[in-house]
């Protein structure tokens, strides 16, 4: 191959590289030199008092673990409701497609749109759950939903595992349906039961999808912010608060800059260290 | 013939041509002439106050033929995020408008033009002697002006004087003491046998507009966030303990506010008294024409009245209550200063402050307008109001204030949800507080 037939590539790659290093490269570069005080603070001077403060601040280690205890939660339900819609909408049955199109109706939803509709669910007094309850005499007196910290953590987990199982679904339907038939033709006349087909089959195959399925899952649950935002704003106190909202609390309310971009990259090496294994066996199979 | 024919088509066409040319030639050179700037206020997204906003700016344009003003309504949510954000990309609305909380912020990261070699040309100190001396303490630093304050309020209790009536109150509360006995008459079953659905008063306890409305309660019983010189957090004191857990009683003992409180906005409690839900809110001169928009059948004009926020008894404070202030910028990134100069100042001026509280019921910061403009000597919100602006206070013009407040609304909301008990929800605020202002 001549030598430059080589760089050929690299060339039709340069537009997009340097877009890409436009939108996500120089935004995350400034977020680290905002983070040490350097860029686009009023007196510029490296310091890294945010990071020290990030680690003594409650405030944080506690948002900390309610990122680290929604995510999980909300990406384990994500899987379990994920694979068990992506199995049945697999089978041949009538009107598949239209089941299909219902199945990812939540997702198409604006987060912030979904934070609304559910917050108005569960409010206290218009609120539609405790309507239904009062006026079917199940309740003499609303329940504060949204008022009381557990209650108001699980309902915002409740409301993004509604909006968010149809991605992991949409990755498992897709695996599912590239498992060759002859492996479940073979597993028929070996006897095999639907539980059995399902352990020994059909988890087997799904192996690589489950994992980038739960790897892109957990990302995208670590980033969010409209549906906390509009549902719950993070309350009661900081009950619900997620470090996304944390972050945006720190930079456009506070006006807290190298703090918020302190918070921010933590949350982006989080989600590095997280990914690394995408990355890994991305890499892997097209070696 | 033919020949001659053609000759006409071709002259016909040329001078269409030569028409079309010049028309928009001479729209270009009109275009080039006029100037374009931007005006963004919350207030441009609410129907009455953005009504009269844009009627203010249709009047301005006729009084500036060459000057288009673009308005640019924002959510108040949102308006930091979009300002802040544009204007540290170098754009952003030529003209806008905040209220007191973030100025001394935006004032330190230079969000904000200095105004003061503009009110130097119209006679500096003489121009400025028309407003309170007190409206421009926010808009000023290092004796430079920063922003002209355009209307000024301090927070009263607003009440339904029907509701009153009907539970038989016939006197308004003075002390915390007669309002608390107040709320529990009012709260109570409308329909026999029912469940309770009204309530004596809704607080705003949900961050938006949370910060004017609790600190009368803090205030009305002698205490504050802050030291005075701010550089401390003053929830350590008696009275500061007192007002917290009297708040907390009050919902959690009392249950005089409907449940949920802890989510209510300035909106909600809004919508409460306007559905007679609640017999009071907290509230000040916006909130008969806001209440009132809500719920027309309420009748809001003639049965809504005001009282001063009740105070402790015995307390030797002045101050009791809050007040609010909304002044008008300049982004020091605009390219058209002279212009957005003149906005400003038409904005402020004596006439649209008196058209402002004829459509919108709001005081003005001129002495001027409040001291002898008819329609408000005769209103019966702004005798009450205007009163009170004597024994209220702005809260602390310091940038790290959006971060204290949020530390104690957040501990308040924790001590309401039980998740920690009044005295430990006020020392956490007291302590976080402190360690925000101890950060440089």
């Amino acid at each position: 191959m001549k030598i430059h037939d080589r760089y050929k590539g690299y060339i039709f790659i340069l537009p997009a590289f340097l877009l890409l290093v436009g939108i996500l490269g120089f935004p995350a570069l400034a977020a680290i030199l905002q983070s040490f005080n350097l860029m686009w603070v009023s007196k510029p001077s490296f310091t890294v008092s945010s990071y020290v403060n990030l680690m003594k601040d409650k405030e944080f280690l506690g948002t900390l673990l309610n990122t680290m205890i929604f995510v999980s939660v909300t990406v384990s339900f994500h899987l379990l409701i994920g694979m068990g819609v992506a199995l049945l909408l697999n089978q041949e049955i009538k009107r598949r497609h239209l089941f299909r199109v219902i199945a990812i109706l939540p997702w198409t939803m604006p987060d912030v749109i979904g934070g609304l509709i559910w917050k108005f669910i569960f409010d206290t007094l218009p609120g539609f759950v405790n309507a239904v309850l009062i006026r079917g005499k199940f309740l003499t007196e609303p329940i504060d939903f949204l008022g009381t910290p557990l209650l108001s953590f699980l309902c915002f987990i409740f409301a993004e595992v509604w909006r968010g199982y149809p991605f992991v679904m949409l990755i498992l339907l897709a695996g599912l349906q590239a498992i060759p038939r002859q492996q479940y033709e073979a597993g028929a006349i070996d006897g095999a039961s639907t539980i059995q087909n399902f352990f020994y089959i059909t988890l087997p195959n799904l192996k690589y999808m489950v994992v980038i399925a739960v790897i892109l899952d957990t990302i995208w649950e670590c980033r969010l912010f409209g549906m906390v935002y509009s549902m719950t704003g993070g309350g009661p106190g900081y009950s619900s608060q997620v470090l996304s909202l944390l972050t945006y609390k720190h930079y456009f309310q506070f006006f807290n800059t190298p703090y918020a971009a302190s918070i921010a990259v933590v949350l982006a090496v989080f989600m590095l260290i997280i990914s690394i294994p995408y990355l890994r066996m991305t890499m892997r199979r097209e070696i | 013939m033919k020949g001659g024919l053609k000759m006409v088509k071709r002259i016909y066409w040329v001078c269409l041509i030569l028409m079309v040319l010049c028309l928009s030639l001479m729209g270009t050179v009109g275009r080039a002439q006029e100037v374009k700037i931007s005006y963004s206020d919350w207030q441009l997204a609410q129907d009455i106050w953005g009504r009269s906003l844009r009627e203010a700016i249709a009047e301005f344009e006729r009084l500036n033929p060459g000057i288009k003003v673009e308005p640019e309504p924002v959510a108040l949510a949102q308006r930091d995020v979009k300002f802040t954000t544009a204007i540290r990309a170098g754009s952003g609305p030529d003209v806008f408008a905040l209220d007191v909380n973030p100025v001394k912020q935006y004032i330190k990261e230079g969000w904000v033009k200095d105004l003061t070699p503009f009110i130097e040309k119209e006679g500096g100190q003489q121009w400025l002697s028309d407003f309170y001396p007190r409206t421009l303490m926010p808009v000023t630093e290092d004796n430079k002006v920063f922003g002209v304050p355009k209307n000024t309020v301090a927070m009263v209790m607003v009440y339904n004087s029907q509701l009153f009536k009907e539970a038989g109150i016939k006197s308004t509360p003075k002390n915390w003491k007669e309002f608390r006995d107040v709320c529990k008459k009012l709260t109570k079953a409308t329909k026999p046998g029912g469940p309770v659905d009204q309530w004596g008063v809704a607080f705003v306890l949900a961050k938006a507009c949370f910060d004017l409305r609790f600190s009368v309660v803090l205030r009305g019983f002698g205490g504050d966030f802050l030291t005075p010189d701010w550089k401390q957090s003053a929830l350590n004191t008696p009275e500061a303990k007192e007002a917290f857990n009297y708040v907390v009683d009050l919902i959690l003992k009392d249950k005089v506010m409907p449940p949920g409180v802890a989510q209510v906005d300035c909106n909600e409690a809004r919508r409460h008294l306007a559905f007679k839900r609640t017999a009071m809110k907290i509230g000040t001169m916006w909130s008969i024409t806001e209440v009132s928009g809500f719920n027309p059948d309420l009748r809001g004009w003639e049965v809504l009245e005001m009282f001063p926020i009740p105070q402790k008894e015995g307390t030797k404070s002045k101050i009791h209550s809050t007040l609010y202030q909304k002044s008008i910028f300049m982004n020091p990134n605009t390219k058209h200063p002279e212009a957005a100069w003149k906005l400003i100042k038409f904005l402020t001026d004596k006439k649209q402050m008196e058209k402002w509280f004829v459509d919108n019921n709001m005081l003005s910061c001129r002495k001027s307008v409040n001291d002898t403009y008819g329609p408000i000597l005769q209103s019966k919100y702004a005798s009450v109001v205007k009163k009170e602006i004597e024994y209220a206070d702005f809260l602390p013009l310091i940038p790290q204030w959006p971060e204290c407040l949020e530390a104690f609304r957040v501990n308040l909301q924790a001590a309401i949800a039980k998740q920690k008990t009044p005295d430990q929800a006020l020392k956490d605020a007291h302590e976080q507080i402190n360690a925000i202002l101890a950060r440089k």
